[in-house]
């Protein structure tokens, strides 16, 4: 029993985090006076307030440590995120068509199953729905192969 | 009759091929999802948000507000049939429903449950038109401090009722508020938090946040678990004995009442409205000890509780334009897309698209009766859809909404981000809504706090000086004190515990 690895302690230090962020990147902004507030002023107030709460989580988890974080799997989150980016990567360089197939195959093996015909059959359903709903129904200006369609 | 010509003028709107259209759409899209389980209403609506961006408004959120309700229907179907809850809120449909369908009653169950779903949605629906102008008059008399205070209100309202930590859930109000301020301030021009990537000038868009929070971490938690389906009770006949209805329609009408109320409330919904109605039912029962054995009434008072709620929560979000929970957050972010600024003016400058959404309300869940129990058979063959081929469908439909927002695959990136970034929130037991409430009130509140400042020429003060604020302070502040009390911490704790 690790009383630092909690989800409180660990998320209390996410949130520290962000606040010592925000604080960091809008140290620029004119915080101005009460009455006329610069684009500064709600934001510091705002961070300050989240890195306190952070703080106090942090503390109140080393008193009373509750739950253990879960060990976490990084195949889908990994694989999911990979897909998302190559399918961006694709879309206006190569078409719909090849930025789904490969989200589609990627995405696939996230999973604890993977049978290639079924992902194939999978490909060819979603392909024609997609084409039919975003390009034909609703007009989208994508093409489906860059260059030919 | 005001009342009456704006329910005619509304009658008029929802009617129209078009809307009607949508509505259909919505609650079978609503139905699909509800049965389904592994994806949400508020992943669904959070994926549709930019195809409604191709739509009118009244039939883009008429078309959402079916999704959020079907749902509710969809979700019961599977609660009684194969001891799945599709959606949180018919988790407790399960304990009694999955049994009637054991002892053989299942056609009884989906139609007590369809039935007290469509009485409570009516009853909804008409307390949404009797308090939707006096809330609006009211509203109308605030001023910028009131406001602000109104907004705190409902936000730390809103993490009371929910479940989980209280500190971790402000932290996380906090962190929404922060990253509604990224863009460029209103009344300076000034960059904030943009990092000089001029997509961001305009602000982080709703739509891919809500997306990579609930889509792609639902997602990625559902990959990582195990979903194993079990077969599907036969539905025999659908009609109840006279014994069952005549316990099912007191029932009914508690639960009716119990969702109503807390549906207005932040933070509540259907979810709470359907936990809070089965206690009752038990504690009310003369043989609670049939509770858990297939009684008729826990499935008819959670049912009808969670459909009120459903509708009721639309109360705040219409006339005050503060949302109560995530998918009235979001409903806020689809009029913002539509360039409607949600709040009491709705209702005078487009009253055709408020009087419209509510009477297509009323409509769609007789439409859900319809779909529902004829269609029965069908809704229950999907069931059978393994859900790896669902994720990347889902995660296509992402991917292609989030493009369509302004075909920029900046975008796109963005979901991959919040993904990430949502998947480690529910690692660390930390819950998005909060987050979602933060970052669809952060700007309006900024703006809200500046002015209020202002006039009163940079005194907090004017916060507690105007009754209003002050009432609605005196009421934030109450909440929290009666939340650090260990009795109603404790109280709260095992309130929750029984959810789980």
């Amino acid at each position: 029993m690790n009383r630092y690895l909690s989800k409180d302690f660990l998320s209390g230090l996410m949130f520290v985090g962000f606040g010592v962020a925000t604080l960091y990147f809008g140290q620029k902004l004119a915080i101005g006076t009460a009455v006329r507030m610069g684009p500064g002023y709600v934001p510091r107030m705002l961070s300050l307030i989240l890195l306190g709460l952070g703080l106090l989580i942090c503390v109140l988890s080393l008193i009373n440590p509750g739950e253990q974080v879960e060990k976490p799997k990084w195949k889908p989150i990994t694989l999911v995120t990979i897909g998302i980016v190559c399918f961006a990567l694709l879309l206006e360089r190569a078409g719909l068509f090849p930025a789904l197939v490969v989200l589609i195959l990627i995405s696939s093996l996230a999973g604890e199953e993977f049978k290639l015909v079924e992902v194939i059959g999978n490909i060819v359903v979603l392909s024609i729905l997609c084409i039919v709903v975003f390009k034909l129904g609703l007009g989208m200006n994508i093409s489906v192969l860059q260059g030919v369609w | 009759m005001d009342l009456l010509h704006n329910l005619a003028l509304g009658l008029g709107v929802a009617v129209s091929l078009q809307n009607l259209t949508y509505a259909l759409l919505g609650c079978m899209v609503g139905t699909l999802i509800g049965v389904l389980p592994g994806i949400g209403p508020v992943a669904t609506i959070a994926m549709l948000l930019p195809i409604t961006f191709h739509l009118p408004p009244t039939a883009s959120l008429i078309m959402l507000a079916g999704i959020y309700y079907g749902a509710q229907y969809g979700g019961s179907t599977t609660s009684i049939l194969v001891n799945l809850p599709g959606e949180a809120s018919s988790v407790v449909t399960c304990l009694d429903g999955y049994q009637m369908a054991r002892n053989g009653r299942a056609g009884a169950a989906l139609s007590i449950s369809a039935v007290g779903s469509f009485f409570a949605g009516t009853v909804g629906t008409i307390l949404i038109v009797l308090f939707a102008q006096p809330l609006t008059l009211m509203a109308q008399k605030f001023g910028p401090a009131d406001y602000c205070s109104l907004m705190a209100l409902g936000l730390i309202a809103a993490i009371v009722l929910a479940s989980g930590s209280v500190t971790k859930a402000i932290a996380m109000v906090f962190l929404g508020l922060l990253f509604g301020l990224v863009g460029t301030d209103v009344n300076t021009g000034a960059q904030r938090y943009t990092f000089d990537i001029p997509e961001l000038s305009d602000g982080i868009d709703f739509a891919p946040i809500a997306m990579g929070l609930f889509g792609i971490a639902e997602i990625v938690v559902n990959l990582e678990r195990h979903l194993t389906r079990t077969g599907a009770i036969k539905v025999s006949s659908l009609w109840p004995t006279s014994d069952e209805i005549r316990r099912a329609i007191p029932a009914v009408l508690r639960g009716t009442t119990l969702g109503s109320v807390l549906g207005v409330l932040p933070g509540g919904g259907p979810t709470l409205g359907a936990f809070s109605a089965y206690t009752l039912e038990k504690k009310l029962s003369k043989t609670p000890q049939m509770f858990g054995k297939g009684a008729v009434e826990g499935v008819a008072a959670p049912e009808a509780a969670n459909n009120a709620a459903a509708q009721t929560s639309f109360i705040p979000m219409l006339t005050l334009g503060i949302p109560s929970n995530a998918v009235m957050a979001l409903m806020v972010g689809a009029m913002i897309i539509q360039g409607i600024q949600p709040g009491p003016e709705v209702m005078t400058k487009k009253p055709d698209l408020f009087w419209g959404m509510i009477v297509s309300m009323w409509i769609g869940n007789a439409m859900l009766v319809i779909i529902n129990l004829p269609m029965i058979g069908m809704w229950v063959k999907l069931l059978t859809v393994p859900y790896r081929f669902l994720a990347p469908a889902i995660l296509l439909f992402c991917c292609i909404g989030a493009y369509s927002l302004q075909n920029s695959t900046f975008h796109v990136m963005q979901v991959a981000v919040f993904g990430v970034l949502g998947y480690i929130f529910v690692r660390l037991g930390c819950e998005g809504a909060p987050f979602l409430l933060g970052l669809v009130l952060g700007p309006q509140m900024e703006e809200y706090f500046r002015r209020a400042m202002l006039l009163s020429r940079g005194d907090p003060m004017v916060f507690l000086e105007r009754p209003i604020s002050l009432g609605l302070l005196i009421a934030t502040a109450a909440l929290l004190v009666l939340m650090a009390l260990p009795s109603v911490k404790k109280a709260r704790e095992e309130a929750f515990q029984e959810e789980g």
